[in-house]
């Protein structure tokens, strides 16, 4: 039967209170970090160099204290596009990728599909590729707050204000979008169960019935659409109210400040950056 | 307000968690018991966090039982996994808070329909539904079938999505707040059409309110909620005669009843705790003309 807890699959996005080394690292700090490995993440095409950031992703997860099977649980409703995607990857790709560091074998052929060492490298690399990126991002949001995470981004941005980019209104737009995921899983919970008490039946019809899955899914997307309309009205009010004016020469209750271990780890972060960077093709296999 | 036969809903020490098993884990009912019988009207109070509203969406199956205590619906138990849910929620309604927020199509008369529909019914039949069911909560059915749902008022709307769930023709319907956030006079009359539908075909109703008042005038019996439990029950006259518990469970009292127990307490005899205000003129009238003579 249906399972109407929606919050249990959005792990991406969630806040967890806790008081570890990352929480209070300072935002910047910490976005900086994610970029860095971000960088260094899509220039590693070796299966070992990226065993070691993922090794590095996961000792940050546990750092932060916040349970890694939980996390991971988030990826769960992806799997099967994420598998899809491996698998197109495993047959179409045996040619287009020659591997890294050994000698190209081909160990199966039909037609167009092809499974070469040089596919199977793609997909281990791939995965944990995404893994990687999913862990920090999960990370960031779920050891910062909204407000760290806007007040990061819009300082971050500011150098760029003279060149008219409006960082404060950049990170208000992130804030709004972050805090509203919640808010609509929320309410699509709410209208699901009031849907299904009035006889719909999501989920009713299997994979392959779109139509049907697709009037399903417009007993929930009109209603939670008119709400966020609404929702949008009432903040659009209450900022006025609030004589909301946009950033220039806003002050702020508590601004940040970069500590002696922030710098710490972010030096260590960019040596290791520099240094996977440039010895990018050194690693075995 | 027969109380023979089974009872339609029985809750014995009912648990619940959310999102059990991850850090956001939280306790929402303690072990909650109680029983609704067929006809009667009943009443569910109790502060916001009580557990009012995760335990009224254990009644038609919304939530499956899945830690301590049972729900049985209509002889069936919820925790059986072979349980016919949709059968289920068509025999128990349930409207929510902003119950507005659910509708989905262009006219009233199709949203209105969509339960039915959903049931397979004949278009004719379907068609019946919705008049009746329109009727009951006072939409004139030529006037409103083919007007915008978005065009209408507030409490047209909220009219229009209880009609919706009445279509389905429930044996109880539960009102998990449906009447908060519209005016007095619109309030007065979605709970007279409720009571005249009692009145009228016997179904069985469940409020959950926190409107003291509300509850007062129209349940058999009160069940108040306390932290995920059942801390007191009886009927409203029973229960309003604790106000200060009440008040430690963050509720009040009837404002009449609250005068009615600050005059007993000054040595007025008050032979009950009256509920509504003409119970109370009746009491007062007594006792002024008795100590008259």
């Amino acid at each position: 039967m249906e399972d109407f807890e929606f919050l249990r699959n959005v792990t991406i996005g969630q806040y967890f209170r806790g008081d570890s080394v990352v929480h209070r690292m300072d935002p910047r700090a910490k976005i900086t970090v994610l970029i860095i490995l971000a960088i260094v993440n899509s220039l590693t095409q070796s299966v070992s160099g990226n065993a070691l950031m993922l090794a590095l992703c996961i000792a940050f997860v546990f750092l932060s204290g916040i349970s890694i099977r939980f996390m991971l649980s988030g990826i769960r409703p992806a799997l099967p596009i994420i598998l899809l995607f491996a698998m197109m990857q495993l047959f179409f790709y045996g040619d287009a990728y020659p591997p890294y560091g050994v000698v190209p074998e081909t160990y199966w052929q039909w037609g167009m599909m092809s499974v070469t060492n040089g596919s199977i490298q793609l997909v281990v690399v791939t995965l944990m590729r995404f893994l990687q990126i999913y862990l920090l991002v999960s990370l960031l949001t779920g050891t910062s707050t909204t407000t760290q995470l806007a007040y990061a981004i819009e300082s971050m941005l500011e150098p760029f204000q003279r060149f008219r980019i409006p960082a404060q209104e950049i990170s208000l737009v992130g804030t709004i979008a972050l805090r509203f995921v919640p808010i609509f899983a929320e309410q699509m919970e709410i209208i699901m169960k009031a849907q299904a008490s009035r006889g719909a039946d999501f989920g009713s019809g299997g994979v392959f019935h779109f139509v049907r899955r697709t009037r399903q899914m417009a007993t929930l997307i009109v209603p939670l659409f008119v709400d966020a309309f609404r929702r949008a009205e009432d903040l659009i009010t209450a900022m006025d109210a609030r004589c909301y004016t946009g950033g220039r020469g806003r002050t702020r209750m508590v601004r940040f400040r970069m500590v002696a271990r922030d710098y710490a780890v972010l030096g260590a972060i960019v040596l290791f950056g520099c240094l996977m960077v440039v010895f990018r093709n050194d690693f075995p296999i | 307000m027969s109380d023979v036969g089974q009872p339609v809903i029985q809750v014995n020490d009912l648990h619940h968690v959310y999102l059990r098993g991850t850090p956001l884990e939280v306790k929402a009912l303690n072990g909650v018991t109680l029983e609704v019988r067929p006809g009667e009207a009943v009443g569910i109070i109790g502060r916001s966090g009580a557990g009012k509203s995760t335990l009224v969406q254990h009644f038609n199956g919304l939530i499956r039982c899945r830690e301590r205590g049972r729900v049985i619906v209509t002889g069936h138990d919820m925790a059986d996994p072979s349980v016919n849910v949709r059968l289920i929620r068509q025999r128990v309604g349930l409207v929510f808070q902003h119950p507005e927020q659910q509708l989905f199509e262009r006219l009233v008369g199709d949203d209105i329909a969509f339960g039915p529909k959903k049931l397979g019914l004949p278009p004719a039949e379907r068609r019946e539904r919705v008049r009746w069911a329109m009727e009951m909560v006072g939409l004139d059915f030529e006037r409103f079938k083919d007007r915008f749902t978005f065009s209408l008022s507030g409490g047209e709307r909220r009219k229009v999505a209880i009609a919706g769930v009445l279509a389905l023709q429930p044996q109880v319907l539960v009102m998990d707040e449906a009447t908060t956030g519209i005016d007095p006079s619109g309030r007065k009359e979605i709970l007279d059409r409720i009571v005249g539908l009692r009145k009228a075909y016997g179904v069985t109703l469940v409020i959950v309110s926190s409107n003291m008042e509300e509850v007062a005038s129209l349940v058999d019996r009160l069940y108040v909620l306390e932290d995920g439990r059942t801390v007191l029950s009886g009927t409203p006259r029973e229960v309003f005669a604790h106000p200060d518990r009440l008040m430690g469970y963050g509720l009040g009292v009837p404002a009449v009843s609250a005068v009615a127990n600050d005059l007993l307490k000054h040595g007025v005899p008050i032979p009950r705790t009256p509920l509504t205000v003409t119970e109370a003129v009746e009491d007062l009238w007594r006792i002024l003309s008795s100590s008259g003579t």
